[in-house]
């Protein structure tokens, strides 16, 4: 063959194992110091002792949307924004259905996987966490999430809170204008209901304020790891669903359809 | 000052700087709003959180495609001739990339934190590694753009040795030609992968946003490339363009085209086979809705039909006001594309609740603050570009006077006089 241009076998190899050491270097991205992974993303999730998840019985839900109120109240929401909905949702026999709808603490968050800065990650427990001094504000996590659970601070919200003191007393700092918000499934009372040696989903003070605040006892809120808790037991024994199941995202809210011969 | 003869001339191109300056006050006013009193003031929502800036973001990017493709032919490919165009291409990019920036520190909620991206790595995301890129190739354009000052009459001059410097790096052209072609085309067609990964949003889930973008950005960054030469060309008479490397240029954008446009029937072809929830409507939205105006008229039948027969017909080609058309034309095409492609999956939502996987519409028209903004981002672009054709000589095909020098920089023939 004329030694032309063409690579020859010898390169050719040379340039396919240069690019396979790449691709290998690639892979250790996922061994880097631990201080670098911690600033790249989020800690294994499973790998803690508890595995939160959020039961909401349609069958019980009225729609009052006191679970709205108080998370405005406890996590200090601006009017404009509410981390957790009431969706009117159809009848079954002639009583309205809704549907509440918390950030559902994907498994494979979509706005994980895209945040540019990490700004979204993934808590051992499953929890879904923000860090608001990370986010520039991009918004691509809102328009990656399926479920609309996100929520931009387009202005600064100064004002007094309508929803303080009557729904409860803020807990968290407020947001700063320009970067996204969303529920986060009361991290800071699970914690410190932990830390205090209480039981998040039995005692109040331990458990996200919209499962506290439900008049009708429609969400459920525990442990998954404890095959004891209720949440665990109302799985076990009920039909479930969740949102958009087929995007396989792998939400940790589970909902209990509506259905005849279920009270409210 | 010889003021008599050249007054007239002088009168249209301050009038012409003057028009850019009231643009760039009122985007430079609008911009001070933003900062001051926070995205509120953009018609933006939750809904469609990316509007107008992103669109201008996306296409300054796309249109600046002539860099990489220029000087990888240049440089890589050995093809000499179109060394000149490369110039002019590596200035436009610059631009391009600065006006790109200037949208994105617009566009995010935290421009205080504008440098997080590169800080604070996630390397699972698309937009982690646009970040990335676009950064790293903003340097290599610096790079690239340097010998453009440094060969400038009034630096030399006056900085001699600093024009020297600059200068002196144009022998690391073909290094930068190299890094410049691996972060472009990765971060060209992660510009349409950054869609094309959203589960959420079925019009964009899809992968072959990812060739799209970076076959539209070819088209429409050569066209802009011999369209500026063209248009410099014309208004000035000290500028002189070579026709014939234009020409040939012109004649394969025609077949960019229509390789894009194979690829687009394939694509949209594709998506109507079967309903599917969100993703056919927003493909109705395009082709018979709100958007099907821009998507059929700018962005297929004026922005890559037409030009595309006037490109790959010589006769017409040869005419210079036919291909400038077709050139603006294509340009005009890739900035519609890219607002299709925004716009199509922001306002067809899909909804979560179970059995009823409805579709609902909504809505974005930018306010005035977006348009002021954006119309200062494209004005500041317009005006760097006419200083530069002025004071930089980045448009001017004469004789080619840097094949490989040895040490010293070399005297680019004195155009500016």
């Amino acid at each position: 063959m004329k030694k032309s241009n063409l690579l020859t076998r010898r390169e050719f190899l040379k340039l396919a194992g240069g690019s396979a050491a790449g691709l290998a270097g690639l892979q250790f991205l996922q061994h880097l110091p631990p201080l670098v992974q911690k600033a790249m993303a989020s800690a294994p999730v499973g790998a803690g002792t508890h595995r939160w998840a959020m039961v909401i019985d349609q069958a019980k839900c009225t729609g009052c949307g006191y679970c709205t109120k108080a998370c405005k109240a406890h996590n200090d929401v601006a009017p404009e924004i509410a981390w957790n909905r009431v969706i009117y949702a159809g009848k079954v026999k002639d009583k309205d259905v809704f549907i509440a709808r918390p950030c559902m603490q994907c498994q494979h968050a979509p706005c994980v996987e895209v945040c540019p800065v990490g700004a979204s990650y993934y808590r051992a427990d499953g929890i879904v966490m923000m860090d608001y001094d990370k986010c520039i504000g991009c918004r691509y996590c809102e328009v990656a999430c399926p479920y609309g659970a996100r929520a931009f601070n387009w202005e600064a919200f100064t004002g007094p809170n309508p929803e303080v003191p009557e729904w409860g007393q803020p807990e968290v700092p407020r947001r700063p204008r320009g970067v996204v918000e969303k529920c986060s499934l009361c991290f800071h009372r699970i914690d410190r209901g932990l830390a205090a040696g209480q039981t998040p989903g039995v005692d109040p003070d331990a458990t996200p304020a919209c499962v506290v605040a439900c008049p009708v006892g429609a969400r459920k809120f525990g442990d998954l790891n404890d095959p004891e808790s209720e949440v665990s037991k109302l799985l076990a024994n009920n039909p479930s669903y969740r949102l958009r199941e087929d995007l396989g995202t792998g939400p940790r809210v589970y909902y209990l359809p509506a259905r005849e011969g279920a009270s409210a | 000052m010889s003021a008599k003869i050249k007054l007239p001339r002088f009168t249209l191109f301050r009038a012409w700087l003057a028009v850019l300056a009231v643009a760039m006050a009122a985007g430079l006013a609008a911009a001070w709003q933003v900062f001051t009193r926070g995205l509120v003031v953009t018609n933006l929502t939750d809904l469609v959180p990316w509007g107008l800036w992103i669109t201008i973001d996306l296409s300054a990017i796309a249109v600046s495609a002539g860099a990489f493709f220029l000087c990888a032919a240049v440089y890589l490919l050995g093809l000499k001739r179109y060394q000149p165009l490369a110039r002019t291409a590596t200035f436009i990019g610059l631009i391009g990339y600065s006006m790109a920036v200037l949208c994105l520190m617009l566009d995010i909620g935290r421009p205080d934190r504008f440098w997080h991206a590169l800080v604070f790595w996630n390397p699972h995301s698309v937009l982690w590694e646009v970040t990335m890129c676009v950064t790293l190739y903003f340097m290599v354009l610096v790079m690239e753009a340097a010998p453009l000052f440094g060969q400038a009459e009034w630096l030399r001059r006056r900085r001699p040795r600093l024009a020297a410097l600059l200068a002196s790096v144009h022998h690391f052209a073909p290094v930068f030609a190299v890094l410049g072609l691996g972060l472009s085309l990765l971060h060209q067609s992660s510009l349409g992968a950054t869609y094309g990964v959203l589960k959420a949003r079925p019009i964009w889930f899809r992968p072959d946003l990812s060739v799209l973008f970076i076959v539209s950005a070819v088209a429409g960054g050569l066209s802009l490339t011999v369209l500026a030469s063209m248009l410099s060309a014309a208004f000035s008479r000290r500028m002189r363009v070579d026709d014939s490397l234009l020409d040939s240029v012109a004649k394969f954008i025609g077949w960019v085209l229509v390789g894009y446009l194979y690829f687009r029937f394939w694509d949209a072809f594709a998506m109507t086979y079967t309903y599917q929830p969100g993703r056919t409507e927003g493909l109705e939205l395009l082709t018979g809705g709100a958007l099907s105006f821009n998507f059929w008229a700018g962005e297929i039948f004026i922005g890559a039909v037409l030009p595309a027969f006037i490109l790959l017909n010589p006769r017409w080609r040869g005419n210079r006001l036919f291909r400038m058309a077709a050139l603006a034309c294509v340009v005009g095409g890739v900035v519609a594309y890219r607002w299709d492609i925004n716009m199509a999956g922001q306002l067809v939502l899909l909804t979560y609740v179970p059995q009823e996987l409805a579709v609902r519409y909504t809505s974005y028209v930018p306010s005035l603050v977006e348009f002021a903004a954006g119309a200062g981002v494209i004005a500041y672009g317009l005006m760097a570009f006419t200083l530069g054709v002025r004071y930089l000589n980045v448009v001017h095909h004469a004789p080619l006077s840097e094949p490989e020098p040895a040490g010293q920089p070399t005297p680019e023939p004195a155009g500016a006089a």
